[in-house]
């Protein structure tokens, strides 16, 4: 993967990746999210944080076009996702990816199958053996050394989230959602996929995370978000939504506050 | 909540339930027409539901049928001499085996074995989010998982009703071996010259139409599962109990329309 340096504020596109208007959902008959709107900038890694619970998945399936919205609207890049043609929604899966909190193999495919499904739907012209070794790189790069050939059954809850989160890039797309991403990695695959998110940040995609672990916030996040009761308390630049928690303490930011404006400085510097 | 507003809240929910299954049958349909016109990656889930539910279902159609062509001719061997009515022997075969119990039969089995199980499969995708997982990376769950279990369950239960047909009535020739033998040549001839095409036709129509009920049935309740694992084997008997009713309804209104 090349490696180029995060493009500049200025190059951000003023169409937002993805954005959310006035959107309510439901799930099972409960409410999931109540008019929740937010705009995911292009080019920007957002981070939305929430306690068990708070409409954390949900608002991302809902950004994915996995959730259908009672009311309201989606938009990718300003078309109205509900409006897409069958051609249009092609395009859009093929330019995303989505890790899901647990996994969400298909358990009656291989390893293999599974993550190569996305570059045989979207990159039809790569060759098996081309696509069996774009699989195996990015499972190497995820810290999977295990057989290819295995059932999800097979592999432990972390190597199953390794291999959601090389189905959801093996493609490479612009967008990528990730819905608690670190859940059941271990501390050596947890790096791994930091490395993996800062390869993927330097090269320009639009990272759009939910997670209850502030690390993320504090290592990745160019948009802060805290959801709560399926409402969004609180989105905008990093810093910004620090220095709110700051005057709204109910924003429960303490440890973010704590460890996240060193790091955010850091960042920071480093544009 | 008193019992009109049960009554009504409970009717509005059937009512709404309806309109979605006809609205997920107006799909498959749909869907089903793309099937053919595009290469698909749905082809492998085809032949592997063909293999599950026709192929594996060989041994226990020919099973049934042998047995329940041998006891109709046993019954009739021994109650239509007593009205002087022997020679209709063939005829009740032909109508009861082909025009009625082979495609009914074979639709119960398929219920019982591929109906269920494609319930509850789909049942279990939804909750472990494979379904979802399915759209995220572009697939449409109507045309890579339901529209190959629509066609790989009715062109199963089309073949398996002629399979059984054909079984039902050798089977009934082993027992005429037993009670009078006959050479085949002749008891061949006997049933042919009494089979038409339209019992063939009426049979094959009544499969095709159960098989489109299994599937379509099936699926939609394996889909109807929400979140909870729980919810998996309810699907399963939900899948069972309404594919068995709207299959003997079917079948209740093509007789009918056959005999108006």
């Amino acid at each position: 993967m090349p490696s180029d340096e995060r493009p500049a504020a200025a190059a951000v596109p003023a169409v937002p990746a993805i954005e959310l208007k006035a959107v309510s959902a439901y799930s099972a008959g409960y409410q999931v999210l109540s008019e929740l709107s937010v705009a995911f900038p292009e080019r920007r890694t957002s981070v939305v944080m929430g306690g068990t619970g708070s409409g954390k998945s949900a608002l991302l399936k809902a950004a994915a076009g996995l959730l259908l919205p009672g009311s309201g609207s989606v938009e990718f890049r300003g078309v109205d996702m509900a409006r897409l043609s069958r051609k249009e929604e092609a395009e859009f899966r093929a330019k995303s990816g989505f890790v899901f909190q647990d996994a969400a193999l298909w358990s009656d495919t291989t390893i293999l199958g599974n993550v190569s499904m996305p570059l045989s739907l979207h990159k039809p012209w790569m060759g098996k053996s081309d696509a069996a070794e774009a699989v195996r790189l990015i499972m190497k790069r995820l810290g999977y050394d295990g057989g290819m050939a295995m059932r999800p059954a097979d592999l432990s809850s972390g190597e199953q989230k390794m291999a959601s989160i090389a189905r959801a890039v093996v493609h490479d797309p612009d967008i990528v959602f990730m819905d608690d991403p670190a859940v059941g990695l271990d501390e050596d695959a947890t790096e791994q996929l930091f490395s993996l998110i800062e390869e993927l940040e330097s090269r320009g995609k639009t990272l759009i995370i939910v997670t209850n672990a502030s690390e993320f916030a504090y290592r990745f996040a160019d948009m802060l978000g805290i959801i709560r009761d399926g409402r969004l308390v609180a989105f905008g630049p990093y810093e910004e939504t620090l220095a709110r928690a700051e005057r709204e303490p109910e924003l429960r930011l303490e440890r973010l506050k704590a460890r996240g404006i060193r790091a955010a400085r850091r960042r920071r510097e480093s544009l | 909540m008193n019992i009109l507003e049960r009554l009504g809240s409970s009717a509005r929910e059937r009512g709404s339930n309806l309109l979605y299954g006809l609205g997920f049958f107006w799909n498959v349909l749909k869907e089903t027409a793309r099937f053919f016109r595009k290469s698909q990656v749905g082809y492998k889930v085809l032949i592997m539901q063909i293999l599950f539910t026709g192929y594996e279902a060989l041994a226990i159609s020919a099973v049934m049928a042998v047995a329940i062509g041998a006891a109709i001719n046993v019954i009739g061997t021994n109650l239509l001499p007593q009205f002087g009515q022997s020679q209709l022997m063939y005829t009740i075969l032909i109508i009861v085996i082909t025009r009625e119990l082979g495609p009914l039969l074979t639709a119960f089995v398929i219920t019982a074995r591929s109906g269920t199980a494609i319930a509850t499969q789909l049942g279990g995708m939804v909750v472990s989010h494979e379904i979802e997982a399915y759209v995220a990376v572009g697939l449409n769950p109507i045309s890579y998982l339901v529209v190959p279990r629509f066609i790989g369950v009715t062109a199963s239960i089309v073949i398996l009703t002629v399979y059984f047909n054909i079984f039902g009535l050798l089977g009934s020739f082993a027992v005429v071996q037993v009670i009078s033998p006959m050479p085949i040549g002749e008891y061949l001839r006997n049933l042919l010259g009494t089979l038409t095409v339209a019992d063939i036709v009426i049979g094959l129509i009544k499969a095709a139409v159960f098989g489109v009920i299994v599937s379509v049935v099936s699926t939609f309740q394996g889909f109807s599962v929400n979140r909870a694992s729980t919810e998996v084997p309810v699907a399963g008997i939900r899948a069972v109990g309404q594919s068995f009713i709207l299959i003997i309804l079917a079948d209740v209104i093509l007789t009918l329309v056959q005999y108006a």
